[in-house]
């Protein structure tokens, strides 16, 4: 009886709380807010860009016309309003004494200097109510929280993610990695 | 015996030493102020960095150092590279992902406070603090190319009212050797307290600064060539460079490509940062600094603390009788350890919360003058949580310390003192 006890107790500690504390954030990744139906490449298909030459113009244009393309991607509609948790590299925007209230999440490191920057659908605007402590730039943090579109006319597309955060904590590795 | 008495007793034998003792509360008491000091400037500054600037996506000057455009811009520190097409600025304050952008033009000064130029837009769209936006407490924004706005320190360090005429002079620095003395600006306004460089700033028009260096040609005054001021309005006042400019964007997650856009403008070298990565950048430089004073800072707690478990140490040899007394009294070797214990904790308690009010005082005295030297402002308070943690270390650290002289009486035996050596 009691070695029964005991491993119900053993049980009941080992696979409890994360039975019983639903998770009510969805785990979202950078991939789940391109929409599933664009298509950067549908401008492209009629174009045969094997057969262009390196210095033709119009490889040049449709080069260009390609960087807009990816510039200006749409942002998935059906996440408005969903309870998410995401993970990135954080870049502090706003800052109370040394806490951060407003930053940006981006999917990898290095996105804002090195490299072009990601498009607007790989960009999320978060807002945290209660101060972060120890944010550094490009630290890796992962966030939970509700999901909202920003929508402003800009050269980059016409809505961007915001986030309402209700947890930041640092990025762990996910286990058995 | 019961802990109340034997404390009393404790606090009685301590007082009898009081004299070394004291010497060891000073340096308790002194070296509390310290850690705490340290700490306090350490949160203040970056307290006073942070709320300078809020709402602002990118801060735009010539190409130069993230940092020293960051410094020079908003906290009208240092000098800056070089200037802003006025064109430039116009295409950025069109370009349409900009919801608004702020012209600014620094480099003349008055009594040691830097003169901005903008426009009225400034005091509607700069933000400080947590979005908290400008306010006037008397007066308004600047409407005649020879107003001024000053922010209210200036006004308060000397006694400017609405109404005053003031003369501003070429070049930063409190040395006022060439004056702008021909023309001189009427205060229009002055700004509500924020805590920010703004309010040690005095605040024009562009075109008011355009109009000041308007015969000043040759880089210096030419004898025999000077505008009037009523001649002033009769030139094209529209600015034609600037030192830098605050860009707000109607999109944040716009920033990066915004910043790309400028760093890559065609028209001249120009350097777009963003203020919390600037300033991030700044903490990162100035965080060695921090925490090495702040290391040293424990080092000579640690001194303090050291200082007071010596002198307990000695103080056992001269109380041999005292303490053999008490236990031929019938006090056991637990009341002993007891009794020392509480004098060291009262020790360092007692200096902890003399250093903690020495430095609320000293800082209350010196805050005008850090201010005004260094930038920094000091909030008046008694201890803030971070500074609450150090305070309980510095006792419990104390507490355990005196645990060392505690222990050694504990292990005197009844008989040491009372057969007197000779």
């Amino acid at each position: 009886m009691r070695l029964l006890l005991s491993i119900i107790f053993i049980f009941v500690t080992l696979i409890g709380p994360s039975a019983i504390a639903a998770e009510p954030y969805k785990t979202a990744t950078w991939e789940s807010l391109v929409p599933k139906d664009w298509d950067p490449a549908k401008e492209f298909k009629s174009l045969n860009l094997g057969s262009l030459q390196d210095s033709d113009p119009r490889a040049t244009e449709a080069l260009s016309r390609m960087k807009d393309t990816w510039g200006n991607a749409p942002t998935e509609r059906s996440l408005d309003g969903a309870k998410i948790k995401i993970s990135g590299f954080a870049i502090p925007l706003e800052m109370k004494g040394d806490k951060v209230t407003e930053f940006l999440l981006v999917p990898y490191f290095g996105a804002c200097i090195h490299t072009p920057p990601p498009p607007a659908n790989q960009i999320i605007h978060v807002v945290s109510k209660k101060p972060v402590d120890n944010m550094r730039t490009m630290d890796a943090v992962t966030v939970s929280g509700t999901m909202g579109l920003n929508r402003a006319e800009s050269p980059w597309g016409t809505s961007g993610y915001r986030l309402a955060v209700d947890k930041v904590e640092a990025y762990k590795l996910p286990e058995g990695k | 015996m019961s802990p109340i008495p034997l404390l009393r007793l404790a606090a009685r034998s301590a007082w009898a030493r009081r004299l070394t003792l004291g010497v060891t509360l000073v340096a308790i008491m002194l070296s509390t102020a310290l850690l705490l000091c340290v700490e306090r400037v350490r949160a203040d500054a970056r307290q006073s960095f942070t709320q300078s600037v809020s709402g602002v996506d990118l801060v735009v000057g010539a190409r130069t150092g993230s940092v020293q455009l960051m410094l020079y811009a908003v906290f009208h520190a240092g000098a800056a590279t070089n200037n802003v097409d006025w064109k430039s600025f116009e295409i950025l304050s069109a370009h349409p992902a900009v919801e608004w952008a702020l012209p600014l033009s620094l480099g003349d000064s008055h009594r040691g406070f830097a003169v901005l130029g903008t426009t009225p837009a400034y005091f509607e769209r700069f933000s400080y603090g947590e979005h908290q936006s400008l306010k006037f407490r008397s007066g308004e924004s600047f409407a005649k190319v020879f107003d001024a706005v000053v922010g209210s320190e200036v006004a308060a360090k000397l006694g400017y009212k609405v109404g005053d005429a003031i003369t501003l002079s070429h070049g930063m620095g409190s040395a006022n050797l060439l004056e702008h003395g021909d023309k001189p600006f009427q205060v229009v306004g002055i700004l509500e307290v924020t805590g920010t460089p703004v309010d040690r700033t005095i605040h024009v028009g562009l075109e008011a600064i355009t109009a000041l260096h308007l015969d000043w040609v040759a880089g210096a005054p030419v004898k025999g060539l000077s505008i009037p001021q009523d001649f002033v309005s009769k030139f094209d006042l529209k600015p034609k460079e600037i030192t830098a400019a605050l860009i707000g964007l109607k999109r944040r997650s716009d920033v990066f490509r915004m910043q790309r856009f400028v760093n890559e403008f065609r028209g001249e070298p120009l350097l777009a940062v963003m203020p919390g990565v600037a300033l991030d950048e700044l903490w990162q430089t100035i965080g060695l600094v921090e925490r090495t004073l702040f290391a040293v800072s424990v080092l000579v707690i640690i001194v303090g603390l050291a200082g007071l478990v010596a002198t307990m140490l000695a103080s056992l040899n001269e109380r041999r009788r005292e303490l053999a007394i008490l236990r031929a009294l019938g006090a056991g070797p637990g009341d002993i350890f007891i009794m020392l214990a509480a004098e060291g904790l009262l020790v360092t308690t007692l200096g902890a919360v003399l250093g903690a009010a020495m430095l609320a005082i000293v800082s209350t005295i010196f805050a005008p003058w850090l201010l005004e030297h260094l930038g920094v402002l000091l909030t008046p308070r008694l201890l803030s949580l971070s500074e609450l943690y150090l305070f309980g270390g510095v006792i419990i650290t104390g507490m355990l310390a005196s645990l060392v002289p505690g222990w050694r009486a504990w292990r005197m035996s009844l008989a040491d003192g009372l057969t007197p050596r000779t």
